[in-house]
């Protein structure tokens, strides 16, 4: 069963009078569980797919299912709701609000969910951080924290609210190698662990090798799809 | 949640803030500091007219009012039945009557045009203060023949106590009258006016000396709660005929549109002082609003709404307002408690290039004006929120693709 799937889509970006096309009918189908990495150079289109999986952007032409619900007819406030109800994000420049802890920070998205009371949340909050191996710095500003434990807990405000799918820009660009492989060894993890699903975007080939699944996109299209599963 | 963020984002930029604290709360500071003079020298002035002109009300012959600045005594008015019927009234606590004539006052070398006042000494003190004023002599008593001269006239005749002047001035029937009358007191009032061109005679000598019989050109009333105006007048609103009823107001219908004038260059200062801050508010939430924006796309993507964007940075915007209000308020309150209602503004500086501005005294106390304290905070706050509502629409409007790619 997918959780998000692409037909036909096709976006183009205004560049002063030119329409710049940054996909070009792309048919994708991510099922759930899946660990997929989008991977291409710079300019490949490989952001644009994540920010139509996303519903952070509309496409051009062709469809965008979320479950199966075409998001092309949602106005911005519906398209929030989806966000907020369905997608966990992780970016590459982890985006953590400056002035809150860890906690605040992870526990900002079930506030904005409105389902849980404060204890539930609480209970949540302490759960995903110890998932994620930071409870212990759950009082700590993002100032304070080194830039592996501030994508920790980017990961744990993605996944607290028991998304559909995570999607993750480079995750590891703004890290040390090692730093990287552990994260991404932990989104692997949670992966198998929560049975969520991950979409990152990468143009590193070590990266590339931890995902399940491999999408190489160049030009727009989709130049392969492959299941590394086995590899 | 929101609230905490919104709170912690002010402290981001702690100097940029602070500055915006100030000029908001220097703003409404300045607003209640102007308020408490503007509304001081209102009341001063006000006093000074109901103590030594205009008492709370007076009775007029029909007609009279229109025709004041002739002082005509030919409008005169018996005032026994109109006294007796006021003295018995609960709401009255005193009435006295009065005429004013034209006269000259000469010294047999000079003279000078004057404002004469006819009282009743005894009753008068109860509704002016003109007694308490006597700085060298006596005030008048009873029906003598004596004159009591304001301390610039004084000054001008050179006129000390015991010195005879001549008053001239014309009866009612137009003839002339003059009277040579020894000078009782010298009265240095805070009404200028008085100081500068009055002479006080006897009720009793002006009578006779202008043909009056028993008339009067004036009762003036003091009432025990100046509230009542509307009561007192409503009560008595064509009750004497042949008389006319005009309260403080109306009789100094020049001193209150000068001062409504004042109202209004008062109003305009404090819209100026109030933009200049909220410029300055609505600036730091727009800066705030442009460094923050790669977070607003991240806010976004997580799913908050637009309008939870706007409720973010007008909150931000308001906070500032409530705390920046209370600031000034809270210090506007001080100085107009232990400052300008005790110690007061000295404008006698400004005595030099104003020249006379009717008061004797330059040293005004303000008012204190709690209602407008709370008013200026609730303002503050308002403003605040609403010159936040440019800039949170701004943020709102962030593509979230645009913001998080800053």
């Amino acid at each position: 069963m997918s959780v998000v799937k692409m037909e036909n889509t096709v976006k183009n970006y205004r560049v002063g009078k030119m329409e710049v096309p940054a996909i070009r009918g792309i048919n994708l189908s991510i099922e759930k569980g899946d660990f997929a990495a989008i991977a291409g150079p710079s300019g490949s289109g490989k952001t644009t797919m994540l920010n139509l999986f996303g519903c952070l952007d509309k496409p051009s032409g062709g469809k965008v299912f979320i479950e199966e619900h075409d998001v092309i007819s949602l106005n911005p406030d519906q398209l929030a709701e989806v966000r907020n109800q369905h997608i966990g994000f992780i970016f590459q420049s982890f985006n953590l609000i400056p002035v809150l802890t860890a906690f605040e920070n992870v526990e900002f998205p079930l506030i904005l969910l409105k389902k849980d009371g404060p204890r539930v949340r609480r209970k949540k909050v302490m759960d995903m951080l110890a998932s994620v191996g930071i409870a212990d710095l759950y009082n700590r500003l993002p100032s304070e924290m080194s830039g592996g434990q501030q994508q920790r807990v980017a990961i744990a405000r993605a996944l607290v609210k028991n998304p559909d799918y995570v999607l993750a820009d480079e995750p590891t660009a703004n890290i040390d190698t090692k730093t990287g492989h552990e994260i991404l060894d932990l989104m692997l993890a949670m992966n198998q662990k929560l049975q969520t699903t991950f979409i990152f975007s990468t143009h590193d080939p070590k990266v590339m090798e931890h995902a399940r699944r491999l999408i190489k996109v160049r030009d727009g299209q989709i130049e392969s799809d492959v299941n590394q599963a086995g590899i | 949640m929101l609230i905490k963020l919104a709170f912690r984002n002010i402290f981001r930029n702690l100097r940029r803030t602070l500055i915006t604290l100030s000029a908001l709360a220097i703003a409404l500071l300045l607003m209640i500091l102007f308020d408490s003079y503007y509304s001081g020298l209102d009341l001063a002035t006000f006093k000074k007219l109901i103590d030594y002109e205009t008492a709370h009300l007076k009775f007029y012959s029909q007609g009279y009012k229109e025709d004041i600045d002739n002082l005509p005594i030919e409008k005169s008015f018996d005032p026994a039945t109109v006294l007796s019927v006021l003295r018995a009234d609960p709401l009255v606590k005193s009435a006295t009557p009065r005429i004013s004539f034209r006269s000259t006052l000469s010294n047999g070398i000079y003279q000078l045009p004057m404002v004469g006042l006819a009282v009743d000494p005894d009753q008068d003190q109860t509704v002016f203060t003109m007694k308490q004023s006597v700085i060298e002599g006596e005030y008048l008593v009873g029906t003598e023949e004596a004159v009591v001269l304001g301390y610039e006239v004084a000054k001008d005749f050179k006129a000390g106590i015991g010195d005879t002047l001549t008053v001239l001035c014309r009866t009612k029937y137009s003839t002339f009258q003059a009277l040579d009358l020894p000078v009782k007191g010298i009265i240095r009032s805070d009404d200028v006016a008085i100081d500068l061109n009055s002479i006080i005679i006897t009720l009793g000598a002006a009578q006779q000396a202008l043909d009056l019989g028993k008339g009067v050109t004036e009762v003036d009333v003091r009432l025990k709660d100046i509230d009542q105006i509307p009561a007192f007048k409503k009560k008595y609103a064509g009750c004497f005929p042949g008389l006319e009823l005009w309260d403080w107001k109306q009789v100094a219908e020049d001193v209150i549109a000068h001062s409504e004038s004042h109202a209004m260059s008062k109003n305009i200062t404090f819209a100026c002082i109030v933009i200049i801050a909220l410029i300055g508010i609505s600036n730091t939430i727009l800066i705030a609003a442009f460094e923050r924006m790669r977070e607003i796309g991240m806010l976004a993507a997580m799913g908050m709404k637009r309008r939870q964007i706007v409720g973010l940075f007008i909150l931000e915007g308001t906070i500032i307002g409530t705390v920046g209000s209370a600031i000034g308020c809270f210090l506007g309150f001080l100085l107009v408690t232990f400052w300008t209602t005790r110690f007061g503004f000295d404008l006698s500086f400004a005595m030099k290039s104003w020249g006379n501005v009717g008061f004797r005294n330059l040293i005004f106390l303000g008012a204190w004006n709690i209602e407008l304290i709370l008013q200026a905070f609730i303002f503050g706050v308002v403003v605040s929120a609403l010159s936040s509502i440019y800039p949170a629409i701004v943020a709102s409007r962030m593509q979230p693709t645009e913001a998080l790619r800053k």
